[in-house]
């Protein structure tokens, strides 16, 4: 390490500074030997290892490739995520990796030996977040503010360990920023003609195709997948209809009929930006009956249907309404699963969708361990009809085994359990999915997605 | 607005990138053989407007890969996967002599790009495009953090790297014009280099007293690189540019104080008075004011003023003496600077003193004096006012743009490898603290 040259002073410089530096280091040998051993690697001699990510800025539905280097080779390292939500709630993963002989790991070829994911999964640090133990129960990721990043801290840790939500000692650490709206999306807002929700157009002069999105009965106005379809081209409207302040009538209630929803599918129709003749409709959950009957609707013709976990029919009672508890399962925690309330032979005739009346292309995506939503049993009512009415090439099923209720834009965690109501009473909902193969499903189904609508909307 | 044209799908991936990272753009569900043009507009911090175009014909799906395919026409021809940023100019009717640099990095270049129908060459602003998309470029990655130092008596830009440290440092300096010049220390920092850019010309101190620096300011600078808590003290490098470089050689081997890893010189020279400060530069390079050239659009040439290489020891630099790995880079049509003259003298010293095994030469044709990180606009003149002047003169930088274009691309690459070999290299990397003992 010494370089020839240098002078007689710089060298006294040099063995004071390692004199002091060992003095140091034995005074607090104990010190260091009780140390969480994250001290091992941290010297005053040479640069800390590189932690890279690419791209830096992505959206949310882009890889993000981690890498590191100039690593001891053959070692443990774990990497941890970490980000808050905007409630404030910490979310984290982490993953137990070890570097190769070169000293350096990649994360689009390396396998986790243990951690929030096993086995070689580039977004496993952004899929497998999850708030740490002793946070509040049954919470869930869900971007409202679009036009912000979420902000997720990836540190570099050595050795194999289970940060916990603890503090934990970096090595390294790269910040990485994922949208949900490219550069040049506009977000508008709608509050006209009754219809409350927000449009997303992409860059550019259009005309452009679009999407009208519903989500289910949860309530609120939920943006993101809107605001990601404009990211890929396609102007969405994200439609309230359901506990939102500036609908009419009292919260908890349904208050809007076909009227509204036909409303809706109109002002996307008649924007100067949008073509009339190609307008879809998806919908989740209790969205997909929404979708499905807006689809039947006189005078509506969708270019094509995207239904998730959802049913083609309703009861009288609104999901989620304690008129339905009868068909409600509890686990031993008291968590509720909806399911058995969507089955079609639980939905009032009159409420069912008459699938014959279906003219266009249809995608129906399931998660197998729906627990909220009796998807499967759905896909096939709807199969079984279109198909007596002659209309089986129009039917697309994707069905994944071990995904649940909330198939989403991928490479964000799944909710298998969330909170549903703190009042009047805490209600805790069931909705399936485990971590892995949820998470292969979001990116499968909204690759599978983005071709469907490719295809039906731009073909 | 008919089928063909609703259908044209345009994207850019990354949507968001670094300045230096490539992007591909892609123009999708047009006709086989479809005509158009690919068109890129910037408006800058300063009111003026860059545009640049591309020619190209779909191929028989209906696509163009502007990173694969051919352009026929425009501000650049051939296979150019960033050609549409580093072929901006200003649009028709702008000021002459416009440079495009970025102030505030803190916010990115947001690039317009779009597609037209046909092979056009004007008139882009009175269309409508057949689609248009928005690219973000940036200088600074998330967790990058940028301080203001003022401390000792320095105007200085600190940028850092995202996570704990430590980090090397990079002492960066530009040249004649002054100023506070941020973007190139940002990007190092994307790179995971701390890097301290220093403002030695127009300097707070020098703006209130009259007085130009001395030495000791580098040393001061130096220092705060040395003894930040999240810097690594023995992995600090130089890098200068044009008059940087004059600094940069000066302190590299004469301080004292300044030990540096390695040191990275493009488009300057070793030949200064070697006593004295950057007033005693400034005073030398003027002496020979007379042999100051104009080309035949009457852009100052300053090239000769160092021509040619004096063989007197005290107006140069002793490279003999130089104890670190040295990058120079050198565009060989560089007519502000005798970069390359100075190059080969510097060469031929280090070859007699025995110690040339530490210099790489980076030598480019066609390219002229400013080499910056790449995908920026070259230009071949500029405005410019030199500090110390009133007045501002057009100045010939020189380079053709193409070959400029891409000396930028591959010297910047191979700088960051130089950088990361000698200040993140070198040791093994498996050693814990005690055995370094």
């Amino acid at each position: 390490m010494l370089r020839a040259g240098l002078s007689v002073k710089t060298l006294w410089q040099l063995m004071e500074m390692k004199t002091k530096t060992c003095l140091k280091v034995h005074g607090r040998m104990a010190d260091l030997q009780h140390a969480m051993g994250a001290f091992r690697w941290m010297s005053s001699v040479r640069p800390a290892p590189v932690l890279t990510a690419a791209p830096v800025r992505a959206l949310i539905d882009e890889q993000i490739s981690i890498k590191g280097r100039f690593l001891p080779p053959n070692s443990p390292i774990t990497l941890c995520s970490r980000m808050h939500s905007e409630d404030g709630d910490l979310w984290e993963a982490f993953a137990h990796y070890n570097t190769d002989a070169s000293g350096s790991f990649s994360l689009t070829s390396d396998r986790s030996v243990g951690g929030s994911y096993t086995g070689c999964e580039p977004m496993g640090l952004f899929w497998g977040l999850h708030p740490p133990p002793g946070s509040r129960e049954g919470l869930r990721l869900r971007k409202r503010n679009v036009e912000t990043p979420y902000t997720v801290h990836v540190s570099l840790l050595e050795g194999h360990i289970s940060p916990s939500g603890g503090p934990i000692t970096e090595l390294a650490a790269v910040t990485t920023e994922r949208s949900y709206m490219a550069p040049g999306v506009r977000r508008i807002d709608i509050r006209q003609n009754g219809i409350v929700g927000t449009l997303f157009l992409p860059p550019g002069p259009g005309p452009f195709p679009a999407m009208l999105d519903m989500w289910g009965m949860g309530g609120g106005l939920n943006e993101y997948r809107s605001a990601l379809c404009a990211s890929r081209g396609y102007a969405s409207l994200s439609l309230a209809y359901f506990e939102h302040k500036d609908l009419p009538g009292p919260l908890r209630e349904l208050n809007v009929g076909n009227e509204y929803f036909k409303s809706a599918f109109r002002l996307l129709q008649d924007h100067p930006q949008i073509v009339a003749e190609r307008v879809g409709i998806v919908g989740l959950s209790f969205g997909v009956y929404l979708t499905l009957n807006l689809a039947t609707q006189p005078g509506i013709n969708p270019s094509c249907l995207i239904c998730i976990n959802g049913p083609m029919g309703r009861s009288h009672f609104l999901p989620g309404d304690k008129g339905e508890v009868k068909y409600w399962n509890y686990d031993e925690r008291g968590y509720i699963a909806f399911r058995q309330i969507s089955l079609p032979s639980n939905m009032a005739p009159e409420y069912k969708v008459k699938m014959e009346k279906i003219n266009c292309p249809l995608m129906y995506i399931i998660g197998e361990d729906d627990l909220s939503s009796a998807s499967t049993e759905n896909a096939d009512q709807i199969e079984e009809e279109l198909r007596a009415a002659g209309k089986s090439h129009l039917f697309t099923r994707l069905s994944y085994p071990g995904a649940g209720h909330l198939i989403e834009p991928p490479y964000a965690p799944n909710a298998r359990v969330t909170m549903w109501r703190i009042k009047p009473e805490k209600m805790v909902a069931l909705f399936g999915g485990y971590d892995a193969p949820h998470a292969a499903a979001q990116e499968d189904a909204w690759r599978k997605i983005l071709c469907f609508l490719e295809s039906n909307l731009r073909g | 607005m008919d089928k063909e044209q609703r259908c044209v799908s345009l994207s850019v991936h990354p949507s968001r990138g670094l300045m230096d990272e490539k992007f591909i753009v892609l123009v999708q569900k047009v006709l086989p053989g479809f005509q158009l043009t690919i068109h890129a507009s910037y408006h800058c911090e300063d009111g003026n407007s860059w545009e640049a175009f591309a020619h190209y014909t779909a191929d028989a799906s209906g696509t163009v890969n502007v990173s694969q395919d051919t352009s026929v026409g425009g501000t650049y021809c051939g296979v150019e996967a960033m050609g549409l940023l580093w072929s901006l100019r200003p649009v028709p009717g702008s000021k002459p002599g416009l440079r495009l640099r970025k102030k505030n990095v803190q916010t990115p270049m947001e690039v317009t790009i779009s597609v037209y129908q046909g092979h056009q060459t004007e008139g882009f602003v009175d269309q409508v495009p057949l689609a248009s998309v928005l690219v973000e470029r940036w200088y600074m990655a998330p967790g990058v953090r940028r301080i203001p130092v003022t401390e000792d008596g320095l105007t200085a830009t600190l940028f850092l790297p995202a996570g704990p440290g430590p980090f090397p440092g990079i002492l960066d300096l530009w040249g004649g014009g002054g100023q506070l010049v941020e973007y190139r220390a940002a990007l190092l920092a994307s790179h995971g280099f701390a890097s301290l850019v220093l403002d030695y010309l127009t300097s707070k101190i020098t703006m209130e007293t009259g007085k130009m620096v001395d030495n000791q300011y580098f040393e001061t600078a130096y220092r705060v690189l040395q003894q930040h808590p999240q810097i690594l003290g023995s992995r600090i490098a130089m890098l200068g540019l044009s008059l940087g470089t004059s600094i940069t050689f000066r302190m590299a081997v004469y301080s004292q104080v300044i030990k540096l890893r390695c040191v990275v010189c493009i488009g300057g020279s070793h030949v200064q008075p070697i006593d004295g400060s950057v007033k005693e530069i400034l005073t030398f390079v003027s002496l020979n004011g007379s042999k100051v050239r104009f080309s035949e659009k009457n852009e100052m040439i300053w090239r000769d003023l160092l021509l040619p290489i004096t063989t007197d020891p005290s107006f140069k630099v002793d490279m003999g003496r130089f104890q670190c790995p040295l990058m120079l880079v050198v565009g060989e049509d560089d007519q502000s600077w005798a970069a390359y003259d100075s190059a080969m003298d510097m060469k031929e010293m280090m070859e007699r003193a025995g110690n040339s095994h530490l210099l790489t030469i980076l030598s480019y044709p066609k390219t002229g004096h400013l080499i910056e990180p790449p995908y920026t606009p070259h230009f071949r003149a500029s405005i410019f006012r030199k500090v110390g002047t009133r007045e501002k003169f057009m100045v010939l930088w020189g380079g053709q743009t193409v070959e400029h274009s891409r000396a930028q691309e591959d010297a910047w690459k191979k700088i960051l490898v130089f950088l990361r070999e000698n200040l993140y290299g070198g040791t093994n990397p498996g050693a814990t603290l005690l055995s370094h003992l």
